[in-house]
């Protein structure tokens, strides 16, 4: 249970779960068609990929280039060690990859999904062992660790494997958020709707895209996850991280203190709801929590058409992280509905009654879920951002 | 620094403010308020500049009134033109001249008659310096009867709501205040057949102990409701939450000192025998006044009241120290009166902020205002600061007062100390609960205005621009200095409270006993 009533954080015209869930069957979109909407969900959308962009390929470099690295010191600066990079680095003019390394621990610990699945399987234990048999052949640190804490090495393959995932998907949606901004640009998206159908045209479209990961040790390619396991986009990577990241989150690493002690949070992972679309934009009592690193990262790359917007609102850029924040959780709401709208078990329009009811079961399961997040940003409303 | 002694000082100290004052009442034409105020604060830096000209000059070894400037005035009824500062009134003069100076800086509210407004300000400046530095009995009187005015037009033309009620309670409470002092100051006359009101001749001691027990109860009830002091107090509250953000600072951080002075320097002082009588119950009145003040700011939920009530428990503490009269308690108490000064200002100014900001000073409305995005987080950093400085955190000026008020006291009076340091940890209580309240937990949301709006929005906070924390920030420096190197203000205060402890322990041996 929130320690801050939900009366308290947020405000009011939240839609229930029947109006969710009708909104989902009628093919209508979550956030309302506003002018306002579109201008705020492709415009941050667009700050997003361009983060999204930096931290996949800084995932992707960790792990194949600081793979069982013990000290991975320089892990952020993604193999380009000049001087001036380094004082921008200690300097922190740079990209939070911290919030990066959050969301995959994120995964890592709900491990939901086929990821997760082939983590825990025989044929990546097999994997591990072979790798970690090679590489300590001529590393004496991992030949005396690997004996003694023999859970350790897989560990961090297991961490490795879930990095590189993590970044390929990054990598398709910084791509398709990039591309949504331009065909906005171009007139080829001029509604939320659009928006929506883009992005699930996007999913859809990558879905199949098979997740593998190989490292080269000593000259020798071996894989941790290779394409036999079948791995793929949506179903393995894409899916896991809106569980982890957008619904369940972690209570520790979110805008609200909560006391375990206290019995405020629940010991059924699956129950949590401290994810992205839950999270009150608004810190309270904390500073440089991951939404807000985040929120700083898109800053730096915001477009100039909504800064201008954000400029005129509420406090300017003195609570820009919160507008940021507000923004994104209305873009993420219409990617988790282009994500509902494209896993959907049967057409919307299917006439046949078994079908109907399978749909209204899973836009129902869906409706429930995010009717407790922070559905108070949907309707219109008077301001950009606040 | 020759030419510093040559110069007349203390005349000046009560002359910049006096001459400011007349010269914005007669300045020619329609001055605007921005320049109105500019001109007040220049007037009151140079003020404050030359009080702090009196540290070059002031020597903390001499225990005698000093830089003493003497003109006859009406030698018939004993009223002489007489000043003087020592160890006692030096420290209280510069907070005059600092928290003058920062209420008039931090003056926001032009649009009711601001000519008058800041004549008023700088009036009182004068009348509180010639308080504090007045070597006669009847010009005392007269200063601190000429503030009285200028603070009743100050809430009841620029006050709250119900700001007639509260400046006519202050207006009667400080009235009869005053009769009584000036009750007891004639009475000494007539006791002791002297027409001399001069400081330094007045002596008590061959007067009957009842007349000095009179006189002296007359002192105590008259400057008890200017501190004020249980059951004299109930102005206090009421006069704080009506007055304006700057006259609160004023009253808290100078007004009530001349309360604390005056029984101090003219309780303790001309009285000492019956004093000493009176000191077990004056430390039971502390402790009870401290107790209750410290009771009743917990029950506050107005944040202004709160203040106003720990400014009740925190008086209490002084007449503690002046009940045992030891030179450490007396130190501690020209501590209390400095650091209590500096922190109530400091307190009430943040508290005007929020006020300024959110429209309500409702502790059960209030919530989250520390929120770094759009709440008000260095004024919540400040309040923080402030209520560990009042609740007596080491590293402050309020850990200072009260450690070495209750070192002094509780050899003397170990049950009323315990009782009043029961009293300084509720401190840390009702202030906690303030800031916990207030400033923790998640920024409020704003209540519909409308029925039929659908959506609700974050609370909308303006941000607090830096020049408006810049008086808050320097009181806050000077409550941190005050507790790193209490030193300097114990150097200045301590010889001459030091020879007010012995004369008031001489004059109760045997050897020194009188008439009476």
């Amino acid at each position: 249970m929130p320690v801050i009533p939900a009366e308290l954080t947020r405000s009011g015209g939240m839609p229930t779960a029947e109006e969710l869930q009708r909104r989902l069957l009628a093919g209508e979109t979550l956030l309302a068609d506003t002018a306002n909407h579109l201008l705020e969900v492709v415009d941050v959308l667009k700050s997003y990929g361009e983060v999204l962009d930096a931290y996949s390929i800084n995932l992707i470099y960790q792990a194949e280039q600081q793979f069982l690295n013990p000290f991975p010191v320089f892990k952020y600066l993604d193999g380009d060690l000049n001087p001036a990079k380094i004082w921008r680095h200690l300097n922190h003019d740079r990209i939070n990859f911290e919030y990066a390394e959050y969301c995959m621990k994120a995964m890592l610990w709900h491990g939901t999904g086929g990821l997760d699945a082939y983590l825990d399987s025989k044929a990546f234990a097999a994997n591990c062992a072979a790798i970690i048999a090679r590489k300590r052949r001529r590393d004496p640190l991992l030949a005396l660790l690997n004996p003694l804490f023999p859970g350790f090495l897989p560990e961090l393959i297991r961490n490795a494997a879930t990095t590189h995932a993590l970044g390929q998907f990054w990598r398709v949606m910084s791509d398709l958020f990039l591309d949504l901004a331009a065909a906005e640009r171009d007139g080829r998206v001029g509604s939320i709707p659009q928006v929506v159908e883009f992005i699930k045209n996007g999913l859809v479209t990558a879905a199949a895209n098979p997740i593998t990961y190989g490292v080269t040790i000593h000259g020798e390619h071996c894989w941790v996850l290779p394409p036999e396991a079948g791995l793929t986009f949506l179903v393995d990577v894409a899916v896991p991280y809106v569980e982890a990241v957008f619904l369940r989150g972690m209570p520790f690493l979110g805008t609200v203190s909560f006391n375990a002690q206290a019995q405020q949070i629940s010991p059924d992972q699956a129950q949590f709801a401290y994810g992205a679309l839950y999270a009150d934009p608004l810190p309270t009592m904390g500073a440089g929590i991951p939404p807000s690193l985040l929120m700083q990262d898109m800053f730096r790359h915001l477009p100039e058409r909504l800064h201008d917007v954000y400029r005129q609102r509420t406090r300017g850029e003195g609570d820009v992280r919160v507008k940021i924040c507000s923004s994104f959780q209305k873009s993420m709401f219409c990617v988790t509905n282009a994500a509902i709208n494209g896993t959907m078990p049967h057409p919307l329009d299917t006439p046949d009654p078994q079908q109907q009811a399978a749909n209204r079961a899973y836009a129902g399961a869906w409706a429930a879920r995010l009717a407790r997040g922070r559905t108070d940003c949907l309707p219109a409303q008077p301001t950009v951002g606040s | 620094m020759d030419m510093l002694h040559t110069l007349p000082l203390l005349s000046l100290l009560l002359a910049v403010p006096l001459l400011g004052s007349g010269a914005l009442l007669v300045w020619p034409g329609q001055p605007s308020p921005q320049r109105l105020r500019t001109i007040s604060i220049a007037v009151l830096a140079l003020q404050l500049l030359l009080s702090l000209l009196l540290l070059l000059v002031f020597d903390p070894a001499d225990t005698a009134l000093q830089l003493r400037e003497q003109h006859s005035w009406l030698p018939g009824i004993g009223l002489d033109y007489s000043l003087g500062v020592d160890g006692l009134s030096l420290p209280l003069v510069l907070i005059n001249g600092a928290l003058t100076l920062v209420a008039a800086v931090c003056t926001r509210d032009f649009s009711k008659r601001p000519r008058i407004y800041f004549a008023m300000l700088l009036l009182i400046s004068a009348a509180v310096n010639g308080a504090f530095l007045a070597d006669n009995l009847l010009l005392f009187f007269l200063f601190y009867e000429l503030e009285l005015i200028p603070l009743w037009l100050l809430i009841s033309i620029w006050g709250g709501a119900k700001r007639a009620y509260a400046a006519t309670k202050f207006l009667i409470f400080t009235a009869i205040s005053g009769m009584l002092i000036l009750g007891a100051f004639l009475g000494l006359a007539l006791f002791t057949g002297q027409v001399d009101f001069s400081l330094t001749p007045v002596t008590t001691e061959r007067l009957a102990m009842g007349s000095q027990l009179v006189l002296l109860g007359a002192l105590l009830v008259g400057f008890g409701i200017k501190m004020p002091l249980v059951p004299f107090h109930t102005w206090l509250p009421d006069a704080h939450t009506q007055a304006s953000t700057p006259v609160s600072v004023l009253l808290a951080g100078v007004l009530l000192k001349l309360g604390t002075y005056g029984l101090l320097r003219f309780g303790l002082g001309l009285f000492p025998e019956a004093w000493a009588l009176l000191a077990p119950w004056l430390a039971l009145w502390a402790a009870i006044s401290v107790l209750y003040g410290s009771l009743a700011a917990i029950a506050q939920r107005d944040m202004k009241r709160m203040v106003a009530y720990s400014s009740v428990g925190h008086m209490g503490t002084i007449l503690l120290a002046g009940a045992a009269a030891t030179p450490v308690a007396l130190l501690g108490a020209e501590f209390q009166m400095v650091s209590h000064g500096l922190i109530s200002a400091l307190l009430f100014l943040l508290v005007g902020t929020v006020y300024r900001k959110t429209g309500t000073r409702d502790l059960d409305v209030l919530r989250g205002l520390l929120n770094p995005e759009r709440g008000l987080p260095l004024t919540g950093t400040l309040m923080i600061l402030g209520v560990m400085a009042s609740a007596g955190l080491p590293g402050m000026g309020g850990f200072i007062s009260e450690f070495l008020l209750y070192r002094g006291s509780i050899e003397s009076y170990p049950l009323a100390t315990l009782l009043c340091l029961v009293g300084s940890g509720l401190t840390a209580v009702y202030f906690l609960l303030l800031v916990n309240r207030a400033f923790f937990g998640r920024l409020a949301i704003t209540p519909p205005t409308n029925p039929l709006e659908q959506s609700r929005l974050d609370i909308q906070l303006a941000p607090v621009a830096p020049r408006e924390s810049l008086p808050a920030l320097a009181l806050a420096v000077a409550v941190v200095a005050i507790g790193l190197v209490p030193a300097v203000l114990g150097h200045l205060s301590e010889l001459s409270l030091t020879a007010l402890s012995q004369a008031a322990i001489a004059a109760t041996t045997p050897m020194a006993g009188g008439l009476g």
